[in-house]
């Protein structure tokens, strides 16, 4: 078997036994560690691709930047918090694998089926020479035939980034559950609060639109008794024996 | 990508293996160099005792950990505590791979390459590999299972993602400049002449690109986490910040990670903005190139230091505030102007 054969098996084993460990682990973070394995196997199998650009800003954008901040997410969530496979009801259970047992059939069904395997694209090594290499290739492809898709993603980009500024405003998530407004819980029975008038979705109210009073200088707290378990020279033995 | 000679496999991993172990050398005795060259800013001495002038700390300081009792918190998270130090490290020393330290020579009667590979993507290799070694940093400040070590760690993380950004914006116009992102070709790129009016310089992209020289230098400090961008890992803000947890050897793997960043920062900056083993005498005899190389990275190492004993370290909504609203702006006006005086000077716009 040639060498890159036995590689790309090497990388595919453990690309998808890592895409297993992300539904099988406990963790979150545990499953998010996974995904970064799966990614960067799938860069390596970029390279052997001959894509190497590719391979390179899979691991820079996607696993660098992005499953950081996923991270980010994942270890400040309380694990408690997250549905567990094993505490659903065995109807939704079955249902669950029944599905993903179908999934699987038509995936490998489409890809025995209907793909071109063996065939090369027109990315041929001698048309990639001639445009200059991988990055001349995929410049010119992206600003000339694919111009358009690339501005409507980054506007897309640009309203994911200030929507997620404006929904972490200060006034939006105040401390205590009162001071709270315009949000919405996520369905969970800690997410809501009693306490407030909510609506069906756990929504809790907007206030009416008046002026932000100032914040309030907390006071401080008055002298408190020091009271000490042992007496101070207890502590020492400096010059006692 | 410039043709390299096609060496014998074994031939590559005998030059890996001593590009490696030169690197580590090299980062142990930065140890030494940053505790005597802050000492003589701080008007003291330094280690004098252990060997002639204290040259062998570092050794000492090895010896030291290794032997310290390896701590591990009972509630941390075993498997992420064992693995974190050594993404830091792993990552930072796998860069070294796509530095050239040179051409191809001729020894021994073999053609010999003078770098591990010439990636045509290499600049993008260790910028990946940069950000790579941040998943060290927060699954070390998460399995740590502290409070304060996962707010350290958020906070790094959250930096080095920034910087990292504009990192990348600040090479682009060099990449420009240069057409290629093999940095061998950026470095070959360097050693034709550039007339400035009655000077012949060296083509040297610090020359042609000064604002990205400085945005470079500024986020490769805040990247490596050194002064004054130090505060995820400062002592008096948050005991250690994200290495709170790590004790003996795995605390060791945090710190000289830091330091092969370092040093690979300082390798990346010389090469691709000093020209790297550009200098008088440098295509005569490849250890003159050699030569030039070391003393551009030394000097990049001494403004490392230099910065540390000197400026206070930056608040973190300061730090951040830096980096988006600062010079991230400069490096995109950075790249239209290039992009522009590119276009003029070819005669396309």
């Amino acid at each position: 078997m040639p060498w890159d054969v036995i590689i790309f098996y090497i990388l595919a084993t453990v690309c998808i036994l890592a895409a297993g460990g992300v539904v099988i682990s406990n963790n979150p973070v545990h499953a998010g560690v996974f995904v970064v394995l799966c990614f960067f196997n799938v860069a390596a199998i970029f390279v052997m691709l001959g894509a190497e650009f590719l391979a390179a800003v899979q691991v820079i954008v996607y696993t660098g930047a992005i499953l950081v901040l996923v991270l980010f997410v994942l270890m400040l969530v309380d694990p408690d918090d997250l549905p567990e496979f094993h505490a659903a009801r065995p109807v939704q259970r079955t249902v669950g694998l029944l599905l993903g047992a179908i999934l699987l059939l038509e995936v490998g069904a489409a890809i025995l089926n209907r793909t071109v395997i063996g065939q090369q694209g027109n990315a041929t090594p001698e048309n990639v020479a001639a445009v200059g290499g991988n990055v001349q290739g995929v410049g010119r492809v992206l600003y000339t035939n694919y111009v358009l898709a690339f501005e409507v993603v980054s506007l897309v980009l640009l309203v994911g980034i200030i929507g997620a500024i404006v929904l972490a405003l200060p006034e939006r998530l105040g401390a205590q559950p009162d001071q709270r407004q315009g949000t919405i819980s996520l369905g969970h029975p800690r997410g809501t609060d009693a306490a407030i008038a909510a609506g069906p979705l756990g929504e809790t109210p907007m206030p009416p639109a008046s002026p932000r009073e100032p914040r309030s200088v907390p006071t401080l707290d008055p002298q408190r008794e020091l009271i000490m378990v042992r007496d101070p020279d207890e502590y020492t033995t400096i010059g006692r024996r | 990508m410039i043709e390299a000679a096609s060496q014998p496999l074994w031939l590559t991993f005998i030059v890996a293996f001593i590009l490696m172990n030169v690197l580590l050398v090299g980062m142990a005795y930065m140890t030494y160099f940053e505790r005597k060259v802050m000492a003589a800013m701080q008007d003291r001495m330094g280690p004098t005792r252990t060997g002639p002038k204290g040259l062998l700390q570092p050794l000492a300081d090895g010896i030291k950990l290794l032997g310290k009792e390896d701590l591990i918190p009972a509630s941390a998270d075993k498997i992420v505590f064992y693995f974190a130090p050594l993404i830091v490290f792993v990552t930072a020393i796998v860069r070294v791979a796509v530095i050239p330290f040179g051409g191809t020579i001729e020894l021994f009667g073999r053609e010999i390459n003078l770098f591990v590979t010439d990636l045509n993507v290499g600049a993008l290799f260790l910028l990946a590999f940069g950000s790579l070694g941040v998943y060290g940093i927060i699954l070390g400040a998460y399995a740590s299972a502290n409070r304060y070590s996962l707010l350290g760690g958020l906070r790094a993380a959250a930096q080095v993602v920034s910087y990292e950004i504009v990192l990348g914006l600040s090479l682009v116009g060099v990449f420009l400049l240069s057409g290629s992102l093999s940095i061998r070709d950026i470095l070959l790129q360097q050693q034709v002449d550039l007339q400035i009016g009655p000077l012949t310089l060296p083509n040297w992209f610090i020359l042609s690109q000064p604002l990205a020289f400085v945005i470079f230098l500024i986020a490769g400090v805040a990247e490596t986490n050194r002064a004054p961008f130090d505060l995820p890992e400062a002592e008096t803000e948050l005991v250690s910040g994200f290495h709170t947890e790590y004790s003996a050897f795995r605390f060791s793997f945090y710190f000289l990670g830091e330091y092969i960043n370092m040093i690979i920062v300082s390798l990346f900056a010389a090469t691709l903005f000093l020209g790297g083993v550009d200098g008088p005498g440098s295509d005569r005899y490849w250890g003159m190139g050699v030569i030039w190389l070391l003393v551009k990275v030394i000097f990049f190492l001494f403004f490392y230091v230099w910065l540390r004993t000197t400026l206070p370290r930056f608040r973190y909504d300061q730090l951040m505030g830096i980096a988006w609203k600062v010079l991230l702006p400069l490096a995109l006006i950075n790249i239209v102007v290039t992009a522009f005086i590119r276009l003029v000077g070819n005669g396309q716009l």
